[in-house]
């Protein structure tokens, strides 16, 4: 017998599959799949729910990048960035800049799993760790 | 001139600020050694991982949406959240000379206390096994000092022979006699200047024991002057799970670095009946379905791709696996040891009974074999021992039946005269090896009956007191023996002159 996760874990990826529209989150699905869950109640619902929402997370974190920096950045540079992960990872990719003064100088990208480290912190941390 | 400065320096400026990608992932849950990660979509199966704080681990569960990974190192700092990154690179050990005489962890840290080891080769811990073409058959011996193994289950170089028996039954006691028996020919052939020489290293993998049995072993292969050619791989039973599924790919590789370099080395694993329980361990907390005994599908593969990469290559060296089993009151039918069984070129069996009646080593005769040592046995071994086999088997089969009546007729009682003359002739102490020139002329002793006439209760100090003559008086004709490695008319003559002299000592 397959256990509880296992199961809601199914069920969740069924859902995420529906709300997606060309490739894409479509709030629209999203909206009509919670609606749809409220009414008809999975077992598990919470779980089910949970692993909807970190696939959902998942999908998202895809398509907007995270753009960390230390000092000020323009629109230009955010506009650059998105050109070029969008061209990389072929799907259309939108930048959101989020300042973070640990990072010394430099930016850091988040883009899904992948982390593009152009920052002084990272290189010093990548200096003291091949030491 | 300030245009090509400018230009120069804008490439330095772009390759300086050039952005490193990684491929990361976050902690789900981590538990026992093992943790489950969102993300790290790039992950490559067996791929090193990097963990907060220094830790490493290895992704062995690749899912949909996780990666199970199992942690090397200290896991009491990570936690939910925690960020992980690929590396792009397996899992490494360093190899190489340096190593010998020194004890390291399953990640090839020294733990002696000695300093760091002074290596920058590095070889992967999980590497495929040598194919079909480039193995050459197993014909050169590995002595382990032990008389009834080099006489009757010899060992080759290249070979697997598996040491399985119930616990304290002496089957580590085998292979701290092999590796020593290896220390003192290695010094031997290095002081006789002999170009072909080739010289055995040992590694010695301890999984799941305890420190002090460790500690036991290395004191023992330092008191008989066999570290220095001894590569310690520890992965006690306080270390985690992960460390000690890990450490026998770890010393298989080490034990590869002297095989690639054209020279030999045998490896012993103590032993693979606690590294299974670490392996199903760590594959029940990965969820992995469980089969027989609640072990997982491929722990078949767990041991034999680890055995197969022992092997005797052709125009290279060599690496001999003693692996270990500890059976349950004897059971060799359990999963386990039927797996290593299978996956071997023989074992040696060691008996309880037989240990308890203080025939030691306690190897039954009737379950040991060697699959293909007898190739790599010497022709002088062969001559003197060739039938002892038979002859102990046939012993205890008569001994079996002669419980049962006294009414015995004069060929039987002389079998088993023989028979139990045999076995004393066989009892050895510990970290004691013979080297193989005395365990000729012992066995040629006993097979022209010069312990005949001596009461039972004597035989085993006959034969020291014998080997005791030979080393201290006959060294010329125990060097013929050695160099020769064959019996012919002259070194026959030489042995009776030299056991009537012995004879008429000890009698007197």
């Amino acid at each position: 017998m397959a256990s509880n996760s296992k199961v809601a874990g199914l069920l969740a990826r069924k859902l995420f599959k529906l709300s997606l529209v060309d490739g894409a989150v479509s709030p629209e699905r999203v909206a009509g799949i919670l609606e749809y869950v409220e009414v008809h109640r999975p077992a598990n619902p919470v779980m089910v729910l949970r692993a909807y929402h970190r696939l959902v997370a998942a999908e998202l974190a895809r398509s907007a990048a995270v753009v960390e920096h230390a000092g000020p950045v323009s629109d230009a540079i955010l506009q650059a960035i998105a050109a070029a992960l969008t061209a990389k990872y072929k799907r259309p990719v939108k930048t959101v800049a989020k300042p973070n003064p640990a990072l010394l100088a430099g930016l850091r990208v988040h883009l899904g799993d992948d982390v593009f480290e152009a920052s002084a912190a990272g290189q010093l941390r990548a200096l003291a760790e091949s030491a | 001139m300030s245009t090509v400065l400018e230009q120069i320096e804008q490439e330095i400026a772009k390759l300086s600020a050039k952005a490193v990608r990684k491929n990361t992932g976050t902690i789900r849950t981590v538990a026992d050694g093992v943790a489950k990660i969102d993300g790290l979509s790039d992950v490559m199966y067996n791929e090193m991982v990097q963990f907060p704080g220094g830790a490493i681990g290895i992704a062995l569960n690749l899912e949909e949406d996780e990666v199970g990974c199992v942690i090397l190192g200290d896991v009491s700092m990570l936690k939910e959240g925690d960020e992980v990154t690929t590396t792009g690179r397996l899992l490494s050990v360093p190899v190489g000379k340096a190593l010998l005489g020194r004890a390291v962890d399953a990640l090839g840290r020294p733990v002696d206390g000695k300093g760091p080891i002074d290596t920058r080769e590095f070889n992967p811990v999980e590497k495929i096994a040598p194919g079909i073409i480039v193995r050459k058959s197993v014909s050169q011996p590995v002595l382990t000092g032990i008389m009834a193994i080099d006489s009757m289950i010899p060992i080759g170089r290249g070979q697997r022979e598996l040491i399985i028996g119930d616990r304290s039954t002496g089957k580590t006691t085998i292979a701290i006699d092999t590796i020593i028996n290896q220390a003192k020919i290695n010094k031997v052939g290095f002081a006789s200047g002999d170009p072909k020489f080739r010289p055995m290293y040992s590694i010695y993998v301890a999984v799941g024991q305890k420190n002090s049995n460790i500690a036991r072993t290395i004191a023992a292969l330092e008191a008989a002057g066999a570290l220095e050619y001894t590569i310690i791989v520890a992965a006690p039973a306080a270390d985690n799970p992960a460390n000690q599924y890990i450490a026998p790919y770890s010393g298989a590789a080490m034990g590869e670095w002297f095989m690639d370099n054209n020279m030999d080395a045998l490896i012993v694993y103590d032993d693979l009946s606690k590294h299974a329980v670490a392996y199903r361990q760590i594959s029940l907390i990965l969820k992995r379905p469980s089969g027989r005994e609640a072990y997982p599908g491929d722990v078949f593969y767990l041991h034999s791709r680890l055995l197969e990469r022992a092997a005797r290559l052709d125009g290279k060296g060599s690496l001999t696996a003693l692996p270990i089993i500890e059976t349950l009151a004897g059971d060799v039918s359990a999963y386990i040891p039927t797996n290593v069984i299978s996956i071997t070129d023989g074992q040696i069996f060691l008996e309880t009974d037989l240990f308890n009646q203080g025939i030691r080593p306690a190897v039954s005769v009737g379950l040991s074999v060697s699959r293909v040592g007898s190739a790599a046995q010497l022709k002088a071994t062969k001559q003197v021992a060739g039938k002892l086999k038979g002859e102990l088997a046939q012993f205890r089969e008569l001994a079996a039946f002669s419980q049962f009546g006294s009414d015995l007729d004069a060929k039987t009682k002389a079998q088993l005269d023989r028979g139990s003359r045999i076995v004393e002739l066989f009892k050895q102490p510990a970290f004691n090896p013979i080297p193989i020139e005395l365990q000729v002329v012992t066995l040629w002793a006993m097979q022209k009956g010069y312990y005949d006439s001596l009461p039972l209760a004597k035989v085993s100090a006959a034969a020291k007191a014998l080997r005791e003559f030979f080393s201290t008086r006959q060294d010329a004709l125990l060097t013929t023996i050695r160099t020769k490695a064959a019996l012919d008319a002259e070194i026959e003559a030489g042995l009776k002159t030299a056991c009537d002299a012995w004879k008429a000592t000890f009698a007197a």
